[in-house]
């Protein structure tokens, strides 16, 4: 199958920040028909029927997180998650950089359809350039009419607030989003209660991810039957995947949910020259690795869980033979272990421990032992936290250990110990 | 402390303007900071107490909210902040020398700024730019695909004063670096600002750093942790207990 | 209420029944079994934080956390399968992987739950090998609390004890992931009226209190249980004595009636003047204006002779000042005595106060939690009863209680709290919703006019209770057991004698022969120093017992050392009515000839020829009069207000050109017994001055500055100025009780502010502003 471009269709073409141009290519019409045709019900049923599952990294289906608001309870939220930060992956960047228009016609979609009147868009603190063009864009839409009070003749006011994050990743956890969205520590909240029930400000709250928003442009656009005819029986639609890496043509690439891997690899040209495929982390840091066995596997978030990983954010990296398993996985617990936010125990001594140890191995000074307690803590942590951030240490570690336990035991240090004495320094 | 009482005048309609777009004051603490860190190059504990006040908020938890995110500096930096990525996909593609090209080129570690206020440097979590790996942000401002070579003509034009992009607001030159915390990539460094020129009084013992010593030690306990955590290991992940068996 | 449906949950095989939404961790205590907890603390609710709750449900396949798992009907919990105990294991061990074990020197060794728990669940051993990360050990936060950053586990009962319970939010969490450090703003000292509290509630040695850091270790102490009396809530507490001396007090968590299972940081710490060197030892007699030590025979001899000759002139020629720090049986006696020798003179108030119990609406301190307005008329219970106030924060805090303050002139509450704040009864009035059911009134007892006039305009319907937080800790005891010049035990009618202000009156004009002051100090607290100064040494005989030479005794003829709180047996009432027991620490030194005032009054009652009750019959006797609560009179009643007519006009009230003093309550105003204790002096305040905005730009003075206060003669030195929200232009608030700065030192005069400066090592500016 070949690429295909629904968020991405004009990207290089057009400079769609420019809200004429958008408008002019259909921006904004989908965003009208709802308020003047279709009531919030419709645009819910539409996305219901469309099968979109969040694009963020769960996975949960869309139209279900949204009928989870309690009926009576007012006001309502909606919060667009546009604190990308999982490692491997930079599509929600580029779209709203690159097409920051459609993100906001998703956003005030997505707010219509829950009937809430005050939408937040929380930008990660790095973007400041996507910032800048999306507080640019949403000056455009408000002079347009398309934000504020009594939208498109209708009653139905709508506000948008731009809420810059400032560097934490796990203020994409949507509960520690919220937190931050307070002004407060970018703490995980203990669940229950859930955001649908008691989210920001303790009122009924829908986080959903930028890309999750902008699909629902297309699939009001050309009806949820369209979305939902592509991908496989659970996974639907389109998805933007980022492929970096060690391939030739690191990038965004938007694709139907189950194109196999392989032609995924091939998408983005495939393997440098005389180098062979060693390992694929096919859904962001969070989850563990794939390797050449798995590369008939269909991308889509079934066939990804059956071997042990996941499709999280879509962020795909390709590591070949030159790859340093023990460095790259010191490099994601490091990751983990730096953006705990050291609220639980668990998570917050687990994950610093295992990066001292693993700092060991890149010294060359590891233990065997340390290759078991590797194994053991990170499994252990695994489950116990209040949020997923410490479950997401493990796949990566334990997947490229089980794999590649020769990377890890020759930087052991008894090995190196016993020759250097046999070398007689 | 007048110039600060200046900048707060100037700042506060702008920040009522912040306030009145949430339901409730706190949730401007963030925007807020990012204002004050914009005119002021960083979190000043007078910013800091000023919108204590604004949102009815102790100075405690103003302070403890601020610490809490990377972005937000409690010291001085320095006039070009140069953050660079140390994530997976650029790791891979050579994030580790060009990291060290920058410490070689600017004589300053992780989280240190230079003494004449130029610099800070930073290497920070994956920025969302894997396509164009290895990848920085200078003030915010990504910079892709960088080579020495790039980086030479980068750092001789910020010298020169010719770098064209905008920086962030410049302070009074920080006398030495713009956070105390010298974070070394792992533990050691990993302290609390308090803790800097604190020996560890209470390590039980370890590897020193030629790790010789401890470790005769080690490796002779090795066979008491071996045969309790295999036998927990074998529970758990046969498959990975048996590959460390061979 | 839905709440209240029963649902039953197996633990470890033994059914119970808990209503339905209760946390797993408190249904197990129910069957005597324990869920290891750090974060979650039974009044702070669920944190999820320290993951050692884990337990095993049947029918989820990941182990849950017990503190915010609600019991559900037929839930099968297993806190004891190798599943749960294998989650508890492993958390435990990431515990120790960078805590600095280092037990031995550590105070919270042997009460430790992170001991206890390793011992319990933990492995043995642990597979570090690296080195701990070193973080700084013996951190000061403030004048109470030691922070050890090594060996905290973040755990943040703390700061959430800081947030949810105080309000003060000063306690926060900083940086961020293995980095996080408890710390206050900017290293800020911390300090507020609670923070021992955080000793105890970290379930590790991470906050200790200064004043009992490497003193002893917890299995060598003697503890005992009693009340606090050092102000009128009687909050339960342990007494932990080794070598004589009273090491630390603890609170006592199942006291959810009275302290709700917190201690204020006067009861937790004003507890070191026990072995102070100042303590009086010996019965003193001032003979020719020197001071001579006597025996207790020749001093009770002197003391009632004194009283002997007074009452044969005239009974009205003898009197007896106090009770308000008795026991309730000492006060019985004490006025048993007295008025058996026909002495009606007799009066508990010696400060500002002048009611301290609230007759027919008197309510329980946890009642105030129920109301949905709380009215506070003079001071608040924040400095006055501060657990009390607590509960005050709570109703408003977490359970949305409207919360008013009237005419304050007090520093606000802190923000979460968001108390109201309104200058006259009518506004408070209007502030209440129209539909309003329960109404909770605290007032100070000092001034009638205001409570009257709120009490007349409150809403007829509403359920009201009314609480007076008083000056002294067992005033309410010594109102009901007949101290007071009008009524007998038991609030029986008598004929009247003279008040507190009539004796004073009295005395200065050389008409009483003879007073006795039990336990208080009216030249520090009474109103007007310069007439009690006059009033006592005009007495022809004065005697005083107190603990140490205060300024009242200083003017005594003869005086007596008594034994404190914990040195005695006894029982004491609060400011709810509440009797609690008061019990002597065990294995405590008391000085070698202190006597109780039991003991005192008894042996007195023996030279003067009057019959006591039985022993055995006193406690009932006592109990008796308590519970005859006399349904007739409310806050204000008029016949609490002092009648003598030149001093009870209001010492408020300004006189001449100047500015008029208003007294404040501060926990550690540094006077009585907490002057005694060097380990305490940061805690003590030094004299400050609130004033308002509009005064502040005439006087030329701002907030950070120094000034002194005139009145004729008499000059208060070295105030540090407050410029304060609410207080009234032409008044001056000044903190009660310093024996630096005694705010009652210019009387009704007006005061006159001079030598502005900007701080107090420069030499003083001279010439008055």
């Amino acid at each position: 199958m070949p690429v295909t471009k629904v968020l991405t269709q004009g990207i290089g073409e057009a400079d769609l920040r420019d809200m004429k141009v958008y408008r002019k290519r259909g921006g904004y019409q989908q965003l009208e028909r709802a308020f003047k045709q279709m009531k919030p019900a419709d645009v819910q049923s539409a996305c219901e029927r469309s099968g979109l599952r969040g694009r963020g990294g769960a996975g949960f289906p869309t139209g279900k997180k949204w009928s989870f608001l309690p009926p009576e309870i007012r006001p309502r939220y909606l919060v667009c998650n546009c604190d990308e930060a999982e490692p491997g992956t930079f599509k929600d960047r580029m779209l709203l950089e690159e097409t920051p228009h459609l993100v906001l016609e998703g956003i005030l979609l997505g707010a219509y359809a829950i009937e809430s009147h005050h939408a937040f868009i929380y930008i990660r603190g790095e973007f400041k350039r996507g910032y800048e063009v999306f507080m640019e864009a949403l000056a455009q839409a408000r002079k347009a009419g398309f934000v504020g009070k009594g939208l498109f003749g209708t009653k139905y006011d709508l506000d948008v607030t731009v809420h810059r994050g400032a560097g934490a990743y796990i203020c994409g956890e949507e509960t520690a989003l919220l937190n931050s969205l307070e002004g407060k520590r970018g703490e995980p909240r203990l669940k229950p209660p859930f955001p649908a029930v008691q989210g920001l400000y303790s009122k009924p709250t829908v986080v959903n991810n930028v890309e999750t928003l902008a699909y629902l442009v297309p699939i009001l656009e050309h009806g949820p039957q369209w979305f939902a005819s592509v991908g496989t029986e659970r996974s639907k639609g389109y998805k933007v995947v980022s492929i970096s890496g060690h391939v030739k043509n690191p990038g965004n690439y938007e694709v139907p949910l189950g194109t196999p891997m392989r032609e995924l690899l091939e998408i983005a040209g495939g393997l440098r020259d005389g180098r062979t495929l060693r390992a694929i982390q096919p859904g962001g840091g969070s989850s563990a690795c794939i390797f050449e066995e798995h590369l008939d596997l269909p991308y889509d978030y079934e066939s990804l869980a059956k071997v042990g990983s996941m499709l999280g954010s879509g962020a795909v990296v390709v590591m070949d033979d030159t790859t340093d398993f023990v460095r790259a996985a010191f490099n994601l617990v490091r990751f983990f272990a730096h953006e705990s936010c050291g609220q639980c125990t668990p998570c917050r001594e687990g994950g610093h421990w295992l990066e001292r140890v693993l700092h060991r191995f890149l010294e060359n000074r590891g233990l065997r032992s340390d290759m078991e307690m590797l194994a053991r803590v990170s499994h252990e942590i695994t489950g116990i936290n209040l949020c997923p951030l410490g479950d997401s240490i493990e796949p990566f570690l334990a997947s490229v250990l089980k794999r590649f336990p020769e990377q890890f035991e020759s930087r052991i240090a008894r090995e190196t110990f016993h020759a250097a004495q046999r070398d007689g320094h | 402390m007048i110039a600060f009482d200046a900048l707060l005048k100037k700042l506060k309609p702008k920040c009522d303007e912040i306030i009145a777009q949430y339901e409730q004051p706190r949730s401007a603490l963030l925007p807020l900071v990012h204002l004050f860190q914009q005119h002021e190059g960083y979190a000043s504990s007078e910013a800091q107490h000023a919108i204590a006040e604004m949102l009815a908020l102790s100075p405690a938890v103003v302070e403890s909210t601020v610490s809490f995110y990377t972005l937000f500096y409690r010291r001085p930096i320095g006039k070009y902040m140069l953050q660079v990525c140390r994530g997976l996909a650029c790791t891979l593609n050579g994030a580790e020398d060009i990291m060290a090209y920058f410490r070689e080129q600017l004589g300053i570690g992780h989280l240190q700024t230079t003494p004449d206020g130029l610099f800070s440097y930073e290497e920070v979590e994956c920025l969302a730019a894997c396509d164009r790996a290895t990848c920085m942000q200078v003030n915010l401002n990504f910079v892709y695909d960088l080579t020495p070579q790039m980086i030479d003509d980068m750092l001789a034009a910020m010298r020169a004063g010719k770098y064209s992009v905008a920086p962030l607001a410049q302070t009074a030159t920080p006398p030495r670096t713009w956070m105390p915390v010298q974070d070394g990539e792992v533990a050691r460094g990993d302290k609390s600002d308090g803790a800097q020129d604190q020996p560890a009084p209470n390590n039980p013992g370890g590897l020193d750093r030629d790790g010789v010593i401890m470790l005769d030690r080690i490796i002779a306990d090795e066979a008491r942790f071996k045969g309790r955590t295999r036998e927990r290991l074998a529970n758990v992940e046969p498959a990975l207990a048996d590959a460390i068996e061979k | 209420m839905a709440d209240q449906q029963l649902v039953t949950v197996t633990i470890d095989g033994a059914q119970v029944r808990v209503p339905k939404g209760t946390w797993l961790v408190e249904a197990a205590k129910q069957i005597k079994r324990e869920i290891p907890v750090y974060c979650y603390h039974r009044k702070m609710g669920p944190a999820g934080l320290c993951r050692i709750c884990l337990v095993e449900i049947e029918g989820m396949p990941k182990l849950q956390i017990a503190c915010n798992t609600a019991a559900a009907d037929g839930m099968v919990v297993h806190t004891q399968s190798e599943k749960a105990a294998e989650g508890r294991r492993a958390v435990l061990e990431l515990y120790l992987v960078n805590h600095p074990l280092d037990c031995p020197i550590c105070d919270k060794g042997g009460e430790c739950d992170l001991q206890d728990f390793a011992m319990a669940y933990g492995q043995g051993f642990s597979q570090s090998i690296d080195p701990k990360d070193a973080k700084p050990k013996a951190v000061d936060l403030g004048p109470t609390i030691v922070l050890d950053e090594e060996r905290c586990v973040v755990c943040q009962r703390c700061v959430r004890f800081d947030d949810m319970i105080v309000g003060e939010r000063e306690l926060v969490l900083k940086d961020r992931g293995v980095r996080n450090i408890i710390a206050t703003a900017n290293g800020e000292p911390y300090r507020h009226n609670f923070t021992g509290n955080v000793t105890e509630l970290c379930p590790v040695g991470a906050l200790t209190s200064k004043t009992y850091r490497f003193k002893s270790r917890p299995w060598d102490l003697r503890r005992t249980g009693t009340t606090c009396t050092q102000c009128p809530v009687g909050c339960q507490m342990h007494v932990d004595v080794r070598v004589g001396a009273v090491q630390r007090t603890m609170s006592v968590e199942s006291d959810d009636a009275i302290s709700d299972g917190w201690l204020c940081d006067r009861g937790r710490y004003n507890v070191g003047f026990y072995g102070s060197r100042d303590r009086i030892t010996q019965p003193l007699y001032k003979h020719g204006g020197a001071w001579m030590q006597v025996s207790w025979d020749d001093a009770l001899d002197l003391w009632s002779a004194a009283i002997q000759e007074a009452i044969a002139v005239v009974p009205a020629s003898a009197g007896a000042i106090g009770g308000g720090r008795l026991t309730n049986e000492e006060v019985f006696l004490l006025q048993h005595v007295f008025r058996a020798k026909g002495i009606k003179n007799l009066d508990w108030r010696a400060g500002r106060q002048r009611q301290a119990s609230p007759g027919k609406k008197s309510a329980a301190l946890a009642d105030i939690e129920k109301a949905q307005a709380i009215l506070i008329v003079g001071e608040s219970p924040a400095e006055r009863a501060p657990i009390f106030d607590l509960r005050v924060r709570k109703a408003a805090f977490q359970k949305g209680a409207k919360l008013i303050r009237i005419a304050s002139t007090e520093r606000p509450y802190p923000a979460p709290i968001r108390a109201e704040d309104v200058t006259t009864a009518g506004q408070a009035v209007r502030a209440l919703a129209k539909d309003i059911e329960r109404i909770a009134v605290i007032w100070d007892g000092i001034e009638p006019k205001a409570i009257r006039e709120l009490l007349e305009k409150l809403p007829q319907h509403a359920q009201l209770s009314t609480y007076i937080t008083a000056e002294q800790p067992n005033a309410r005891g010594a109102e009901a057991l007949g101290m007071l010049p009008f009524f007998g035990p038991g609030y029986t009618r008598v004929s009247a004698g003279f008040d507190t202000a009539a004796m004073f009156a009295a005395a200065r004009d050389g008409r009483l022969a003879s007073l006795s002051i039990f336990g208080a100090n009216p030249a520090l607290h009474y109103p007007d120093a310069p007439l009690v100064r006059e009033a006592l040494e005009r007495t022809a005989f004065l005697a005083v017992s107190d603990l140490f030479m205060t300024e009242t005794a200083q003017l005594a003829n003869l005086v007596l050392p008594a034994k404190a709180a914990f040195e005695k047996t006894g029982t004491t009432t609060n400011m709810a009515g509440d009797v609690l027991p008061v019990n002597a620490a065990q294995s405590l030194e008391s000085p070698s000839d202190a006597l109780s005032d039991l003991e005192m009054v008894i042996a007195l009652a023996e030279r003067l020829g009057v019959d006591l009750p039985l022993a055995e019959e006193l406690d009932a006797v006592v109990l008796r009069h308590l519970a005859q609560a006399s349904e007739e009179f409310t806050l204000g009643d008029d016949r609490f207000v002092f009648c003598h007519p030149e001093v009870s006009k209001d010492p408020e009230r300004r006189r001449g050109d100047g500015s008029a003093i208003r007294v404040e309550t501060r926990i550690f105003a540094g006077g009585g017994t907490s002057a005694h204790d060097a380990r305490i002096a940061e805690l003590r305040c030094l004299p400050e001055a609130a004033i308002s905005k509009e005064d502040a730009i005439e006087f030329g003075v701002e907030t950070g500055d120094y000034i002194d206060l005139s009145s004729g003669e008499r000059t208060m030195h070295d105030l540090l100025v407050e410029v304060r929200p609410g207080v009234p232009q032409g008044t001056i608030v000044l903190i009660g009780g310093l024996p630096d700065g005694p705010a009652n030192l210019f009387g009704a005069g007006a005061v006159e502010v001079s030598n502005i400066r900007k701080d107090l090592s420069r030499e003083p500016a001279g010439a008055p502003a």
